[in-house]
């Protein structure tokens, strides 16, 4: 039996006097894709988050590929860790969060040439690469503010890849997207799952759920509700709960 | 993309018409001044008659002046300053001088020939041949037995002025001859040569003396090796203009080019007195019966008068509108005359240096003014004609070509001299008088204008006919553009042209803003050097005090935030005072540009430092997050994705703290150091005109700034260019 790859220990955020997250525990195998839905508010990106410490747990572990933070040791010592940990996990962020001044080659190349020392000749090839693999060849010398929003992403996607990360986060990848648009990101998506990417993805997108998830995590006030692989949670729920958020939904 | 030009069924407003009516009529018009005028015909504009010398008759009381149109005007001061016109050369007349009792007048011109008047009966006596080349100067001996005369070929001639016979003719010389003097006694004659003065016997020819420069002290033979080593160079550098004895012939007084006059010993080659004497080149000048006092008069505008012996300045004449280029000592005691480019005969009172009259050979324009319209026509007649022809086949350009050559020309062209003769010291029927073909041509213009700007022309040359629609929408877009271009620029020339007439009416001494403004240009390299030091200066300070400020660490918190509360409580001038006067205490001792440097940059950098803050602040999270995410640290995350954002929204306002900047470095002058304001203030208190030198110093500021903006224009827009367009 394989090792899982993300093991999460009695996760726990407080937000003030708001425990957002009310100790979760979770493990994720290598190319398993995890789909997280569940009401807004219910702490799904506030826990993605946490996996890549961009929000800093309030207690618990993560442990990623043998490398493990404890959130109840003082973070700041663990700045070094941090930043290993981040290398070994991609992130999307619903806002695309493309670097506005650089064009889509240089941001894609921006962080193997500064993070990880790549030559620039390698970066722009290996960019070059991703970018024909995004469908955005052309789009190479681009400026993000003449790309539209699917464009965007997937370049977003690529600059998160060219880090050739172990795991890919998703955070609501598609929300912020016309809906003609959500398609071509999905579909990179998908196929990022079937090339045995591990991804733990925050989405309301049901068809990508439904046909590229291994699990679905339904997650309702801070903590799992139900964990089941995408038939079963979809077509037989078993909390009540999820049927409730399901029967919205659909 | 190229409009058809006769297609069918294309409607002509009538107002399109009308303006390529009245564009060729005023084409025409001025093509057919502009040809008449260099064919000699009879249209002109009035001008003034411009004076090239002047001489008086105190016996007779009778003025005489040579005049560019080639008479001598001569007014009789008993009968009211009656005018009579003599008609004495082709070309100018450039020298007039009375035989002592006034009877007879001497002339001479650009003819080359000199002529011997009797003033009673306005005839031509006798007509002295000089050479035929244009003659500059000519001198009368005291007793008017015999007159010299030289001119652009470089030969002294003298000769007897009772037979009229050439006594000598001496040279050439090597240089076109400037100015000549003949001794009281008539016995010696001095001419210039370039920078040198040559003296001989006026009757055999033979040299007696060569006055040149010379070095105080001895040793050095050259004026460069004289002025390295700190001594002083006596003579002149540049050309002599102007010479005169005295009348006990002892001394030569000399006039240069270089505006310095040199009073000299001329038997002994020695300068016996020198002086600075105008801001522009020496005339001429003439010394009093006595032999104690000399008037000067130079292209500056100014006549001065001289003390002697001593050689000291002791009046400045200040008034006419242009060159001087004669002077007189009275007719009546205490006053004295002078006559100018400017078309005047002044009379001065010599106590308290007023005008007490003017007189004018004739009434018009400034002579400059009736050329410059003249060639102005020409130019605007034949592009006027290229416009017309665009207009005519329906192309944009032709109307906008057609714009700025109506707008832009008539608003210099006719503002200036307009404004310029409506101050002229005459009386409004006068002023009329000069000025109604100006008035009249302004309000041509004008018409022209509100008919080439009308909706109805404008809109029509926007998107002329035959194009497609898309083709009309985009040319439609780039004409409005130009258009406005245009007339924001004519507005420009307009407030110009306004500030530059009213800057006139301060009396400003423009001989004098010309003399010193390359001094003062000089600063601006110091001015821009330690703007720009102290802008980098300040750019890191203001970086590093915005990380603090936005740093965890409360040292670094605490630190800035002490610099930011400290610098920006207390005055610029008294941190200048503190970096020069106060280190020194310490031991510290800066050079001045150093400690300039130090206040400027550290004072502004506080200042700056908020603006930095705001431009990180403005930066999303979701930049940090993004790099973040990414595996950078803090410190690449700042370098390589924050920073430049954060510099793109901060250079506007670092621009303006730069401008600002710029005028604050004259501060730095406070520790005497050379930049545009020290330099301004210095020689504006040394020769009391301060407003003049600081005008100048404001005039290069303010290039330096337009400089700038055209930089940080340039600047923004390589910044921007991951903006959407």
């Amino acid at each position: 039996m394989t090792e899982p790859i993300i093991k999460v220990r009695n996760l726990h955020k407080y937000f003030g006097l708001l425990h957002v997250i009310r100790g979760v525990d979770l493990d994720v195998l290598p190319g398993e894709v995890v789909v997280i839905i569940g009401p807004s508010g219910s702490g799904k990106s506030t826990f993605l988050r946490c996996l890549n410490f961009l929000e800093e747990p309030s207690a618990g572990t993560v442990e990623i590929d043998d490398l493990k933070i404890d959130a109840e040791q003082p973070l700041r010592h663990q700045r070094k860790r941090i930043r290993q940990l981040r290398r070994k996990v991609g992130m999307v962020f619903q806002q695309f969060n493309l670097f506005p001044h650089m064009t889509a080659l240089e941001n894609i190349i921006e962080a193997p040439i500064t993070v990880k020392k790549m030559p620039k000749k390698e970066a722009v090839q290996k960019a070059e690469e991703l970018l024909d693999w995004v469908g955005l060849s052309d789009k190479r010398d681009e400026y993000p503010s003449r790309l539209s929003g699917g464009q965007q992403q997937r370049v977003a996607i690529a600059r998160a890849l060219c880090m050739e990360p172990e795991i890919m986060l998703f955070d609501e990848p598609t929300s912020a997207l016309d809906p003609e648009l959500i398609n071509e990101v999905v579909d990179v998506m998908e196929r990022l799952a079937n090339e045995g990417m591990t991804m733990v993805v925050v989405t309301h997108e049901m068809h990508f759920a439904r046909d590229v998830a291994d699990r679905v995590i339904f997650m309702a006030d801070g903590a799992w509700v139900e964990i089941a692989p995408p038939d079963e949670l979809f077509t037989n729920p078993k909390e009540p709960r999820t049927r409730q958020f399901l029967a919205h939904l659909l | 993309m190229k409009p058809q030009d006769d297609a069918p069924g294309v409607h002509h407003p009538k107002a399109v018409k009308l303006a390529w009516a009245l564009i060729a009529v005023t084409v025409g018009f001025s093509l057919l001044y502009a040809l008449q005028y260099f064919l000699g015909g009879p249209l002109r504009l009035p001008v003034v008659a411009r004076l090239y010398d002047m001489d008086v008759s105190p016996t007779r009381g009778l003025v005489a002046a040579a005049a560019d149109d080639g008479s001598v005007r001569v007014w009789n001061t008993r009968r009211d300053w009656e005018m009579v016109v003599l008609p004495a050369h082709h070309g100018a007349a450039t020298g007039v001088a009375f035989s002592p009792d006034g009877s007879i007048l001497y002339s001479a011109g650009e003819d080359g020939r000199v002529r011997k008047w009797d003033v009673a009966a306005k005839e031509v006596r006798q007509d002295f041949d000089a050479g035929g080349d244009r003659l500059n100067d000519i001198d009368l001996s005291l007793d008017g037995a015999r007159l010299a005369a030289v001119g652009r070929d470089g030969v002294v001639r003298v000769f007897d002025t009772d037979s009229g016979e050439l006594i000598q003719a001496i040279g050439p010389g090597e240089q076109m001859g400037w100015a000549v003097a003949i001794s009281p006694d008539g016995s010696k004659v001095a001419a210039s040569d370039g920078v040198n003065i040559q003296i001989w016997d006026a009757v055999s020819g033979k040299p007696l003396q060569t006055l040149r420069g010379y070095c105080k002290e001895e040793g050095f033979a050259t004026q460069k090796e004289c002025e390295k080593a700190d001594k002083r160079w006596m003579g002149h550098e540049k050309a002599v203009t102007a010479l005169a004895f005295s009348p006990d012939g002892r001394l030569l007084a000399s006039g240069s080019e270089d505006t310095s006059i040199a009073f000299w010993d001329w038997e002994n080659a020695q300068v016996k007195w020198e002086s600075g004497g105008h801001w522009a080149a020496v005339s001429r000048m003439v010394f009093n019966e006595q032999g104690n006092a000399m008037l000067s008069s130079g292209l500056d505008g100014k006549v001065r008068s001289w003390r002697l012996p001593g050689g000291k300045g002791s009046a400045y004449y200040e008034g006419h509108l242009s060159d001087v280029n004669g002077v007189a000592f009275g007719l009546a005691p205490e006053t004295i005359l002078s006559a100018s480019s400017d078309g005047t005969v002044r009379v001065w009172e010599t106590l308290n240096q007023k005008t007490v009259r003017i007189e004018w050979a004739a009434y018009g324009l400034q002579s400059e003014w009736g050329e410059t319209l003249v060639y102005w026509m020409l130019f605007s007649g034949l592009v006027g004609l290229f416009a017309l022809w665009g207009m005519w086949r329906f192309r944009p350009w032709g109307h906008l070509l057609a714009i700025i050559i109506y707008i832009w020309g008539p608003v210099v062209i006719l503002g200036l001299p307009l404004l310029e003769t409506l101050s002229y010291p005459l009386s409004y029927g006068l002023k009329l008088q000069v000025a109604w073909p100006l008035m009249l041509m302004s309000a041509w213009y004008l018409g022209l204008m509100l008919l080439l700007t009308h909706e109805s022309v404008a809109d029509f040359y926007e998107a002329p006919p035959g194009l497609s629609l898309s083709e009309r929408l985009m040319m439609r877009s780039q004409t409005h553009k130009l258009r406005g271009t245009i007339y924001t620029t004519a507005v420009w020339l307009l407030i110009f042209v306004v500030l530059y007439s009213l800057l006139r009416r301060f009396n400003l001494d423009i001989a004098f803003m010309r003399h010193w403004l390359p001094f003062i240009m000089k600063g601006s390299g110091l001015t821009m050097f330690v703007s720009l030091v102290s802008i980098m200066l300040a750019t890191v300070l203001a970086l590093l005090g915005a990380l603090g400020r936005l740093s965890k660490s409360s040292v670094a918190n605490g630190v800035s935030g002490f610099y930011i509360s400290l610098i920006r409580g207390t005055p610029l001038l008294v941190q200048v005072y503190i970096w020069y006067l106060g280190l020194p205490r310490l031991g510290i001792v800066l050079q001045p540009i150093t400690a300039g440097i130090l206040a400027l940059g550290v004072n502004y950098g506080a200042y700056m430092t908020e603006i930095f803050r705001a431009g990180i602040q403005a930066i999303g999270k979701g930049q940090y997050e993004a790099a973040e995410a990414l595996g950078m640290s803090r410190a690449q995350a700042y370098r390589r994705i924050i920073l430049p954002q954060a510099f793109r929204i901060v250079i506007p306002p670092i621009g303006n703290q730069f401008i600002a900047m710029m005028k604050d470095s004259s501060l730095v002058s406070l520790m005497s150091v050379w930049e545009l304001s020290y330099r301004a203030q210095k020689v504006g208190r040394q020769y009391f005109r301060a407003l003049e030198t600081f005008l100048i110093a404001a005039a290069f500021y303010w290039i330096l700034t337009v400089i700038f903006q055209l930089l940080q224009g340039k600047l923004e827009e390589y910044m921007a260019r991951g903006e959407r367009r």
